[in-house]
């Protein structure tokens, strides 16, 4: 619509002509949308952390299995969970405390960044305005790629904090900022603090996707703790199977051990 | 009640107590033992961020004892054939677990078998 029509809709406080403005103008909107989906990159189907693939209908992975009897960790298993970072005299004092409270601790879900490594699939729906990570637990991750990180007053901790991202090539950079501390939520994830910067480099290199993963958090870490994580595509999922998160039996012993919550059902 | 305790320590050896294979600890199951179940199923919990099968067996005295048997999620169920229909209440099925350390009536489900001994989905 052109200006002096809208400012005349305005004075004649018309509010039926935006419709008409937008009705005039989809057709190249459209057109545009369509072109920007055609230039950016298709990732379908259900991505299962690699070396979680195959896992039995008792949840236990293949590559456990095969760990088990060698006698050696398992190699690569849920990187996320910093293993293999280098913790301050801070990032170990919160991981003992953690651990201090471990025993029959219930969760609510992985929270981020454990659901980018934990068990269960991953969903990457790319649009051209954001990419929508899913799992099968409800959980999404909104990363925004049509604007910047919002004003840090604009921000505040959550469980998935908040990301914006950015296609270099087929690459998409993800910056995350703003999680609250992942072992708060999910006793399972590393203790790194509300002050944590995440940063992936999601690509797909043949049949999967890897992600490079680099977070930044003085507070916690002597240095940047950087770690790799990858997908495939695992066999029988067909359909996302969400199912809330409403049964979690851990219980305790009287020896202060984990066990399976009794239940005697009537 | 018809539990078998095979002993698998050949084949299974533990590893670090804390390795997180689902959403908790596995140190809670000896992985070194196998245990078999046979009894009829009272509940089957289709459910995250376990599902599991509630099933009533006999014990050598004759007395009923309610297992809980843990299972992995509803997704991994479904992609390997299982639906949540796929156990009904009066199911007789027989189940191999590593059981609860603690010697508790339960365990993580290895395998579920039917009353005639065929595999329930692909129990994969």
């Amino acid at each position: 619509m052109k200006a002096p029509l809208l400012a005349l809709a305005a004075m004649l406080g018309l509010g039926a002509m935006p419709t008409m403005v937008q009705s005039q103008d989809a057709p190249d909107a459209q057109a545009d949308r369509v072109e920007q989906f055609s230039q950016l990159p298709f990732w379908p189907g259900y991505w299962v952390a690699e070396e979680q693939a195959g896992t039995t209908v008792g949840g236990i992975a293949p590559s456990v299995l095969a760990a088990r009897e060698k006698g050696e960790a398992v190699a690569n298993f849920m990187n996320l969970r910093g293993g293999a970072a280098k913790w301050n005299a801070e990032g170990q004092r919160r991981l003992e405390a953690a651990q201090a409270i471990n025993a029959g601790r219930k969760a609510a879900g992985w929270g981020f960044p454990m659901m980018m490594n934990a068990a269960t699939p991953l969903q990457f729906v790319i649009t051209p305005e954001h990419v929508l990570i899913v799992n099968a637990y409800s959980e999404v991750r909104h990363v925004y790629t049509d604007r910047d990180m919002p004003d840090e007053f604009d921000l505040w901790p959550t469980v998935m904090g908040t990301s914006v991202g950015h296609w270099e090539g087929d690459t998409l950079v993800v910056e995350t900022t703003m999680v609250r501390s992942p072992i708060e939520y999910f006793h399972g994830a590393p203790p790194f603090s509300d002050d944590a910067h995440y940063e992936e480099r999601i690509r797909l290199e043949g049949d999967r996707l890897v992600s490079d993963v680099t977070v930044t958090d003085p507070t916690t870490l002597e240095e940047p703790f950087v770690t790799q994580v990858s997908w495939i595509r695992d066999e029988g999922f067909d359909r996302m199977i969400m199912v809330d998160w409403d049964n979690d039996r851990t219980g305790v012993d009287e020896n202060g051990v984990n066990t399976i919550e009794a239940e005697v059902v009537e | 009640m018809r539990i078998a305790l095979a002993v698998a320590a050949a084949l299974l050896v533990p590893i670090g107590a804390g390795t997180v294979a689902a959403h908790h600890s596995m140190a809670m199951f000896d992985n070194t033992r196998e245990v078999t179940v046979r009894g009829t199923v009272k509940q089957f919990q289709w459910s995250n961020p376990h599902a599991y099968i509630q099933m009533v067996s006999t014990d050598a005295g004759g007395r009923n004892v309610e297992w809980s048997m843990e299972m992995g999620s509803p997704m991994y169920l479904y992609a390997r054939g299982w639906r949540p229909r796929t156990l009904r209440p009066g199911t007789e099925v027989t189940v191999r677990a590593h059981p609860l350390r603690s010697g508790k009536a339960g365990g993580v489900v290895l395998d579920v078998v039917d009353a005639d001994g065929r595999a329930i989905g692909s129990n994969q």
